[in-house]
């Protein structure tokens, strides 16, 4: 197996195996067990379309994804500059691009991991069954390189600063912000800011299109130019950590 | 006091007082749906009713209360509906109602449930013993594919549990 598989396979296992790890994806599922409870706890958010349920469940879970990924991210550079693990890390043979590839690994084992977490409530709210294996895929096509651009973007905090706790910070608020299209709708970014704000933002790329697949029924072919903001936003990201990456030397 | 149980109690009131149940009552309640309201309407809609309570009587009328009743009248499902997340205005008090004055309400329901219902409102005054009621408002609610419980409680409660029980099984390996 390659350096990028075994530090892939590692960081993975410490998500699945590790108590640590296990205790992120309890901490994933009662966040998304409490939204299922509180939609047949409240009159008035069970009266709520089906799409519309099965949409906001899907932001959450991408929401919950890219929270996911950044602590994995951080975790994967600045938690073992901390631990002491880094340098000795960065001693083996194996190449920095092949180190910050297991590490990529690692993050998108923990989106595979919260996808698969993800389906069984996805489809316990969505009783219709309306659109909702498209919503899966649009998900699955449009959740994972933004979520995975969020993951890089953690790796690069991580190695870019020396605090660990700044970088989780610094990508806490980066996150806050671009998943602010969760809370106020469309019709609220209508104006010009706005309208630029989602433009750059890919979380706003993402929960666009998942509007318009699970809600307004569009074909997943229509979505190619949100696909491609959040490829744009993966490329940039991976530039910016690789460039992080490879100036780490402590 | 909600006002299934004013009515109940006004209703006994009546029944022991015979002789001021002969008064009889100077309100009348004419009720109209909105213009605004669904011809077709289904679960999480709105609708809303007007009514008009309007003292036909000589003299002045005090301490009117009008409340709202809503009843579904569907075979096997006939009863009277608890009014908690339907609607929040329920009654209005009206302190002098004077001769030939006229006071509209404004009735606003969120369809919670599928079905067929009745609307009423009824009016009681201060001093009188009779009962005012407007003629039923009816209508029914389609259905709506909603949130089912039986799908999401297992999921919202198996999940957790699982994960749980697999962190006790690597803490015991330990």
């Amino acid at each position: 197996m390659t350096a990028a598989g075994l530090i892939a396979r590692k960081e993975a296992g410490e998500l699945l195996l590790d108590l640590r790890g296990q205790a992120w994806l309890l901490a994933m599922a009662i966040a998304l067990s409490a939204f299922g409870l509180l939609l047949i706890g409240s009159a008035e958010l069970s009266l709520l379309d089906n799409a519309q349920v099965v949409y906001d469940m899907t932001g959450i879970v991408t929401a919950l994804g890219a929270l996911l990924a950044m602590v994995v991210g951080v975790d994967g550079i600045g938690g073992e500059r901390e631990r002491g693990s880094l340098v000795p890390l960065l001693l083996t043979p194996a190449s920095r691009g092949g180190i910050l590839l297991g590490k990529i690994g690692g993050v998108a084992a923990a989106w595979a991991v919260m996808l698969l977490l993800a389906a069984p409530y996805i489809w316990a709210v969505g009783s219709t069954g309306q659109n909702l294996w498209d919503g899966m895929v649009v998900v699955l096509l449009l959740g994972t390189p933004m979520v995975l651009g969020f993951g890089l973007l953690g790796l690069g905090l991580g190695a870019r600063l020396e605090s660990s706790r700044a970088a989780l910070l610094a990508g806490l608020i980066a996150l806050l912000v671009a998943a602010s299209p969760l809370l106020i709708g469309p019709s609220l970014r209508q104006s010009a800011l706005g309208r630029v704000f989602d433009a750059v933002n890919p979380f706003s790329a993402a929960v666009n299109a998942y509007d318009a697949v699970i809600i307004d029924s569009q074909s997943l072919l229509a979505q190619v130019l949100p696909f491609g903001q959040t490829l744009l936003w993966l490329a940039l990201t991976l530039w910016l950590a690789r460039a992080a990456f490879h100036r780490v030397s402590r | 006091m909600s006002p299934m149980v004013l009515a109940g109690a006004l209703a006994l009131g009546l029944g022991a007082a015979p002789a001021l149940a002969a008064e009889a009552m100077p309100v009348s309640i004419a009720i109209a749906p909105a213009v605004a309201n669904s011809n077709s309407p289904r679960m999480g809609d709105r609708l809303n009713f007007r009514t008009t309570i309007r003292n036909d009587g000589t003299a002045p009328v005090g301490g009117v209360i009008g409340w709202v009743s809503l009843l579904r009248t569907d075979r096997g499902h006939e009863q009277p509906i608890d009014l908690e997340d339907w609607s929040a205005h329920k009654a209005i008090t009206i302190p002098s109602l004077a001769p030939g004055e006229a006071v509209a309400t404004d009735w606003p329901f969120r369809l919670i449930e599928s079905g067929t219902y009745r609307v009423v409102v009824s009016a009681a005054t201060r001093d009188g013993a009779a009962l005012a009621t407007s003629p039923f408002a009816d209508f029914t609610v389609r259905a709506k594919p909603v949130v089912e419980s039986q799908r999401v409680l297992p999921v919202a409660l198996g999940l957790p549990l699982l994960i749980g029980a697999g962190m006790i099984v690597t803490a015991r390996r330990r």
